[in-house]
């Protein structure tokens, strides 16, 4: 139990890293949100793995739907917010949207 | 799966990207349904890697123009780099860590799944309507004043 348990933090760990990185040196708009969705899906496979290892199943998956449901509502806002943000600046460019004044 | 993670961020192309976040959400969703987590792994693969890969896709189709973004020179390898960095520190340190982690003092569970949601984690229901509902009103609100703008 104690050896799948370290591979799954062990991933979920690799997962937020990746995600974090990803976070520092991209610059297109969408690819930061994914960045945050691949963050988002390591916490998950924590959250399932460490509810799984201590015998807490049923509460870690209601915890994981709850994630669920609030990162699809997530995603649609922040969606909607890229679209709206390229009608505007006609780019993804987030040093470009940096420069925009008033 | 952390493949797959992995090349959603590293790809250049907006399409192949999300293309390789829905594999490995489903991915995560098969992990799900072999940790005994039936409900879970459903909704992470009809929700995750379903609904949530159309968005994308739909938003990639909105902004076509937007795949000219130039990334950095420095992204192409210090993305690599650090992520390579961190496994080895991790693979190295992260087994000493798990186990400093006390044990937590929680009674085992009783019960069905059904039972531990609509019982125990009730506030959480009310909260994931109230965060649905908020969705729903800031996409409107935000339509609502493109259309406005044309």
């Amino acid at each position: 139990m104690s050896n799948t348990w370290f591979f799954y933090v062990f991933f979920a760990a690799a997962l937020v890293v990746a995600g974090l990185a990803g976070l520092l040196v991209k610059r297109n708009l969408i690819k930061l949100f994914i960045c945050i969705e691949v963050i988002g899906k390591g916490i998950s496979l924590l959250l399932l793995s460490t509810g799984f290892a201590k015998g807490n199943i049923l509460t870690a998956q209601a915890l994981v739907i709850t994630y669920i449901v609030i990162e699809v509502s997530l995603v649609a806002t922040a969606l909607a917010l890229i679209i709206n943000v390229y009608r505007t600046s006609r780019s993804l460019d987030i040093r470009r949207l940096a420069k925009l004044k008033g | 799966m952390v493949l797959f993670s992995v090349l959603a961020i590293a790809l250049k192309d907006l399409l192949q990207s999300a293309v390789a976040l829905a594999v490995s959400s489903l991915l995560l969703g098969i992990i799900f349904f072999r940790m005994d987590a039936p409900y879970a792994g459903a909704f992470e693969i009809s929700v995750v890697a379903g609904l949530i890969t159309v968005l994308f896709i739909l938003t990639i189709a909105l902004v076509h123009k937007g795949d000219e973004v130039r990334e950095s020179r420095l992204a192409n390898w210090v993305f690599p780099l650090v992520f390579v960095a961190f496994i080895v520190i991790d693979a190295l340190v992260m087994k000493g860590l798990l186990g400093k982690v006390p044990a937590l003092a929680s009674g085992a569970e009783t019960g069905t799944f059904g039972e531990v949601l609509w019982k125990g984690r009730t506030l959480d229901l009310v909260g994931q309507i109230a965060v649905i509902l908020a969705g729903v009103f800031s996409v409107l609100a935000l339509f609502r004043k493109g259309d406005k703008h044309e």
